[in-house]
């Protein structure tokens, strides 16, 4: 049976183009509109837009008219056994009617407990039970948005030892019975397999490519617990190279497809940021010419 | 569902520094689970402490970067973020604050606290356009005495015994200079709103502070008037009317 969600894709005010895109912060707002260094769409935290009014929504309002814009959440803690709030979703899906994003993603973790919200993007355990759950939330939040829903790998710093299935082939089974797309951040990937020994390209090549509609590329940073390295995704840098590289390995598999280059912490000017998303543009060219 | 909970109690349990019960299952991995859990940890505390910053930082400012930590990291034991959206975070900061002793050489903190939030909450408060004109024009003379007036919904009061509004300016990034402020110079009753994108502080006269609070509570204009005529009867009604209302502050009114 084809899922609802299947057929009815990416139909913002503008879709988001095979190209690079920015995370756009609101230090960068008038950069975005000024600068004639362009980025190909951009992206925002649905939840820095869920004021009332004033400013940030009517600057969103007005760059939504140059540039295609994608919404990504970071608060609506899907995974989390707490019952859906649906205040959350009620401004999401406003916010979703004003802007007529062309992407809508959200996070394969949870932030939430007994109502108390841990800012951050908790691990879950790979199991038929969370399987099970994620599905009915995700079937839940879709059809309140009346849209699809891409969702993202998370980076994490701890698994579970009675995880039953590798994180992408829960993703795929995820996406395959709930009809979500799938975000794949590499940074993440990369993150990840480093922290818990799992292998990159395995992660990689196991992804359905199919059901992949964006990318995520970011920096990390090293830190040492322990006397172990853990890499924490701070996204306070350039993209690293061994990310790069994961990500022309990815690009292989997955043809062109819609690429993020998010920095949320010690902002550059924007022309760096710019600098990174021409990267990512070259090798999304590499890639096209290739397949031709 | 019992795993996944118990996963999610303990977790959010020990994140939250509300226990230190570990989650079952958590591989170490070279390290220890206790670790693995810390960076989760520390993630939600340096996360939080960032958002307060945003929201307060003039009181970051008048205090430095390693006593505001102390505050955030009591604050956010005190008052645990209650949902995803952050712009809601931080309320009950100024209410912390007077409670805590080491914070009490600086007197005037609360109160600037207090304006700092009201800023942040008029920032992201609904639009409302300036009221129409010539609806005011058409009103029935006979009504006159039976109007009142909408306040813009972004519109916050404050009043201080501290001169906060000048410690608020003056501790802008863009301020030019140090400037020393006498702490005996008395207070301010100000309002705070945002006609169109930018926010403003402003000091009211003890008459139109009256006047708008009157109005704001609902009180009919001409009811207003008389009870700041009791006190300001050299109140000049109709500057105080006509300035409002080009600023943008009276958008609608109404006929009780």
């Amino acid at each position: 049976m084809a899922h609802p969600y299947q057929t009815q894709l990416l139909c913002g005010h503008a879709p988001i183009p095979a190209c690079a895109g920015v995370g756009l912060r609101s230090h960068h707002h008038r950069d975005a509109f000024n600068s004639h260094a362009k980025a190909g769409w951009l992206e925002v935290h649905s939840e820095n837009y869920f004021g009332k009014g004033g400013a940030p929504l009517r600057y969103l309002e007005s760059i939504r008219a140059d540039y295609p814009i994608s919404l990504h959440g970071v608060g609506m803690s899907v995974g989390s056994v707490d019952e859906l709030d649906y205040k959350h979703l009620r401004k999401l899906k406003d916010l979703i009617v004003r802007i007529e994003p062309g992407l809508v993603s959200e996070h394969l973790s949870w932030s939430s407990f007994g109502g108390h919200y841990l800012n951050d993007l908790a691990p879950l355990p790979y199991t038929d039970e969370t399987l099970a759950h994620l599905v009915a939330r995700i079937n839940e939040v879709q059809e309140f948005l009346n849209r699809q829903l891409l969702i993202e790998n998370p980076s994490s710093y701890l698994e579970y030892d009675y995880s039953t299935y590798m994180e992408s082939s829960f993703l795929n089974e995820l996406a395959r019975r709930s009809g979500c797309g799938i975000l794949l951040d590499i940074n993440n990937v990369y993150v990840s397999c480093a922290n818990h020994g799992w292998n990159p390209l395995d992660y990689i090549q196991d992804i359905d490519a199919e059901r992949v509609a964006e990318i995520h590329l970011a920096g990390h940073s090293v830190n040492t617990v322990a006397g172990r390295n853990i890499l924490i995704d701070t996204h306070n840098g350039p993209v690293s190279e061994p990310v790069w590289e994961l990500y022309r390995f990815a690009l292989q598999r997955l043809g062109r497809v819609p690429t993020l280059i998010e920095w949320d912490a010690d902002l550059p000017v924007w022309q760096v940021l710019i600098g990174e998303a021409d990267k990512a543009d070259a090798y999304l060219e590499k890639c096209y010419a290739q397949a031709a | 569902m019992h795993r996944l909970r118990e996963a999610q109690r303990d977790f959010s349990g020990y994140v939250l520094q509300e226990s230190n019960q570990i989650p079952v299952g958590i591989k170490a991995n070279g390290t220890t689970p206790e670790q693995r859990l810390s960076i989760y940890r520390n993630n939600t505390q340096l996360g939080l402490t960032e958002v307060l910053r945003d929201v307060y930082p003039v009181v970051n400012k008048l205090v430095g970067e390693a006593f505001f930590n102390q505050l955030a990291s009591a604050y956010i034991n005190l008052h645990p973020l209650q949902s995803a959206c952050l712009l809601e975070f931080g309320e009950q900061f100024s209410e912390m604050i007077t409670g805590i002793l080491a914070a009490q050489s600086l007197a005037y903190l609360p109160d600037v606290a207090k304006l700092e939030w009201r800023w942040h909450e008029a920032y992201h408060e609904s639009d409302m356009p300036a009221m129409d004109l010539s609806a005011l024009a058409q009103l029935d003379p006979a009504d006159s005495n039976r109007i009142g007036f909408k306040l813009h919904p972004s519109t916050r009061f404050l009043v201080s015994n501290y001169p906060i509004a000048q410690i608020w300016a003056c501790n802008q990034p863009d301020y030019p200079a140090d400037t020393l402020i006498n702490l005996n110079q008395g207070g301010c009753q100000l309002l705070i709103y945002r006609a169109e994108s930018e926010v403003k502080i402003v000091s009211l006269e003890p008459a139109d502070y009256q006047c708008l609070t009157a109005l704001a509570f609902g009180t009919t204009f001409t009811k207003a008037v008389e009870q700041v005529m009791v006190n300001h009867p050299d109140f000049e009604v109709q500057a105080c009317l006509q300035h409002w209302l080009l600023k943008g502050l009276l958008t609608d009114f109404f006929i009780i």
